[in-house]
């Protein structure tokens, strides 16, 4: 599934607030359960945060792909958060990470779910767009560098 | 691919989709009506899986884990797809394969020496990455036999019930 066709404007949040693992976690959870997109915050919390404690999901280049599979959405949700400033996430490369990718899946809708995993590392390797997000001042503005991204072939 | 008067070995191309489904009507309703075998193929995408792994996203357990779930998603369609056949008294041979999709379909083409694909519907591209990478659109342009692609599910599916 394409990061466009799984996230709006309303589930990319620029501007991250908080400064840990946990807290940025539950900030990205936050923005898919203000969508109507979970039942159950605190199964969700655990789903994602027990796929992180086998090993982070900090990658390299500032890139983080917090996911999980949860029988708290019905179907496969995604958000976006984004700082500037880099946050320490554990990553693999010890740099601050910067964009958020959270994915949640039901436990029956794996295909999707791979497919929108491969689709953010696809993304991830073009440094071009992952600064022009990285430095995006509305989630409006990050969504267009999304979208145009996949129509001019990262 | 030898010279025959008729297609004799019809092969649909099933994903875990609906498209997929329409297809396997479709095919079924040309098995019956030219008399060939029918085959549906899955491919387990664990060429992805691997990627993933080695992009770190994924860890080892994980991609154990949703390569078991994607299997479990084969055997589901493929099994939907057999009701779908032999209820209409077709006989179909399925097989359940891991590897690159589109070499694995190529390839399986190939080795039983299939007369015509049949596939889904495609996603409209909207990129020519879309265009050029998209498994579905590379299977059916690279594809040794003539593959045709089913688009309409109504029309199919009423002549799958009326047959």
């Amino acid at each position: 599934m394409k990061l466009s066709h799984l996230l709006t404007p309303e589930l990319i949040k620029v501007g991250l607030e908080n400064s840990t693992k946990e807290k940025i976690i539950q900030e990205l959870i936050d923005i898919v359960v203000a969508q109507g997109l979970v039942s159950d915050t605190d199964q969700a919390f655990m789903d994602v945060m027990s796929r992180e404690l086998q090993q982070s999901t900090g990658l390299e280049a500032g890139i983080a792909v917090p996911h999980g599979k949860s029988t708290s959405v019905d179907q496969l949700v995604g958000a976006l958060g984004i700082s500037e400033e880099g946050i320490d996430f554990a990553s693999l490369d010890g740099k601050p990470s910067h964009l958020f990718f959270l994915l949640i899946a039901p436990p029956n809708m794996s295909g999707p779910h791979v497919r929108a995993l491969a689709n953010i590392a696809k993304f991830s390797q073009n440094s071009r767009y992952r600064n022009m997000l990285t430095e995006a001042s509305s989630s409006e503005e990050a969504y267009r560098i999304i979208k145009q991204a996949e129509t001019e072939d990262i | 691919m030898s010279f025959k008067t008729r297609p004799e070995k019809i092969m649909v191309f099933v994903e875990a989709n609906e498209e997929s489904i329409t297809a396997a009507q479709y095919a079924v309703c040309l098995a019956r009506w030219l008399n060939c075998e029918l085959y549906a193929v899955y491919v387990v995408d664990v060429k992805t899986l691997h990627d993933l792994l080695k992009a770190k996203i994924f860890v080892e357990m994980e991609e154990m884990d949703y390569q078991h779930d994607l299997e479990e998603d084969g055997r589901r369609y493929l099994n939907y797809v057999r009701d779908l056949a032999e209820s209409k008294g077709v006989h179909i041979y399925t097989d359940l394969l891991k590897g690159d999709v589109v070499a694995e379909i190529q390839r399986k083409v190939e080795e039983i020496d299939v007369d015509l694909l049949v596939m889904g519907k495609l996603e409209e591209p909207e990129s020519r990455r879309d265009f050029y990478y998209n498994d579905g659109e590379r299977i059916f342009r690279r594809t040794p036999c003539p593959a045709i692609m089913v688009k309409e599910d109504e029309p199919v599916r009423l002549m799958y019930d009326q047959l």
